[in-house]
């Protein structure tokens, strides 16, 4: 127990930059995300083919391994990335395809006859989708799009394995000093909790009140 | 200048690794099946449990899913692999990997299986009392059928995340996929042919296992009906 307190301000520092790494592929993997989201269901049907293949594959492969391919992998064909932007890149595009999967769950929840309604008032598909659609589907994107977010802050974990500064990272560096694995870790589990679990209480309340119509 | 040189994709080392990539993708599956066995043994335990049980034995599941949900995979691994010893519990790589695989995945089957047991309509659990059925005769017979039922489809999504999720234990030395790609790109530096031959076969085991769920709840389907 006495190794733990003066660890802790180096784990807290360690858990800011899990909160960093996390905010950027929050905003780089759920835009890229919406985007392609959005194209699988505009009537474009090569590019929604193409998408939905896309995002199949990404969903298919573990993110450890998007990350080692990233990291390690296009190094080989010239790409050589620091380990951050690695980290955020492979971690978006985790986040890209299972925010895509999301946006087109809620899309298509919602009844065809709301897009009928919408096209003999005379709405263009876009404006269908922007107007009519969206507005409603947003509300049932909601919850799952918050369960993902507590996952990802879970999977920048793995951010460690390739020797980015983050809480697992902070947590492996004090254990060498210490060799306390077991309260480390402990204490990291705790902080990664504090981050979690109001993201997994917000979801559950989302999903009470937006989820069911 | 000179230009920049071009990639020349090496078969070669595809051809080379992909009989040990075979193996470990043989292993993942092992591993995934025995821990999804398990977990869903003790999710469903856990589930009945929370029926059953006392506000004590509700408030402890409760707590145990929580907080197994909302730490990462890599850090429960890392306690019992690391963090067990100290307390005097030394595991192997294998036994600390399953074991960390089948506690996070049955938390999250308690609350599947939970949720289909609540989903199972009320007058099930009257119909069976009042066919004398003993409380824990409905639940064996009646209720606990019904509920696997129900929880099929979102227990196959958490076997496939299982199997994503293996590969996690290659960091503590169990050997499967994962590790074997490792240890494969670490030698002969082919980093990019093998962890895309490794890609592949994660997507080819993946997008089997969900056609193979998506036909048995079909199935399932059409025999309820």
């Amino acid at each position: 127990m006495s190794v733990l307190w003066p660890s802790l301000p180096y784990l807290l520092r360690g858990a800011a930059s899990t909160v960093v790494l996390a905010l950027a592929v929050l905003v780089v993997g759920s835009a890229l995300g919406l985007a392609l989201g959005l194209l699988r269901v505009v009537p474009w049907r090569v590019a929604a083919g193409a998408v939905g293949w896309a995002v199949e594959v990404v969903r298919a492969v573990p993110l450890l391994l998007l990350l080692f391919f990233v990291f390690f992998g296009l190094p080989a064909l010239g790409v050589r990335i620091p380990t951050f932007p690695a980290a955020v890149l492979a971690m978006s595009l985790w986040m890209a395809a299972n925010t895509a999967e999301v946006v087109r769950g809620g899309v298509q929840s919602i009844p065809r006859g709301q897009y009928e309604a919408a096209r003999s008032l005379g709405l263009g598909w876009l404006r269908t989708l922007r107007f009519v659609i969206l507005p409603q589907a947003m509300r049932r994107m909601l919850p799952p799009f918050v369960g993902l977010c507590t996952i990802l802050v879970k999977d920048t974990s793995l951010a460690a394995i390739i020797g980015v500064f983050e809480l697992t990272r902070a947590a492996q560096e004090t254990i060498e000093r210490t060799l306390r694995s077991f309260e480390i870790y402990g204490a990291a589990a705790v902080i990664y909790f504090a981050l979690c679990f109001p993201l997994t209480r917000l979801a559950a309340r989302l999903e009470l009140r937006l989820g069911r119509p | 200048m000179t230009p920049a040189p071009v990639y020349t994709f090496e078969w070669a080392a595809v051809w080379r690794g992909l009989p040990y990539l075979l193996q470990g993708a043989g292993l993942t599956i092992v591993i995934s099946a025995v821990a999804m066995a398990l977990a869903a043994a003790l999710g469903l335990a856990l589930a009945v449990a929370t029926q059953t049980g006392g506000r004590i034995v509700r408030s402890a599941v409760d707590a145990y899913v929580e907080l197994f949900r909302n730490t990462p995979l890599l850090i429960q691994i890392f306690i019992v692999y690391f963090g067990l010893p100290q307390l005097g519990v030394r595991l192997s790589p294998f036994l600390s990997g399953l074991s960390a695989l089948v506690l996070y995945a049955a938390a999250y089957n308690a609350e599947i299986f939970r949720a289909g047991l609540e989903a199972v309509p009320r007058g099930q659990h009257e119909a069976a009392q009042s066919c004398g059925l003993s409380p824990a005769q409905a639940l064996r017979f009646v209720i606990v059928p019904q509920a696997l039922r129900i929880a099929f489809p979102a227990l196959g999504n958490n076997l496939v995340s299982l199997v994503k999720n293996s590969s996690l234990v290659s960091t503590i030395g169990m050997v499967e996929l994962m590790f074997v790609a490792n240890d494969i790109s670490f030698n002969n530096f082919r980093t990019f042919e093998i962890y895309g031959t490794t890609a592949v076969l994660y997507v080819m085991l993946v997008l089997a296992l969900t056609r193979v769920l998506h036909a048995a709840e079909m199935r399932m389907a059409r025999v309820a009906s």
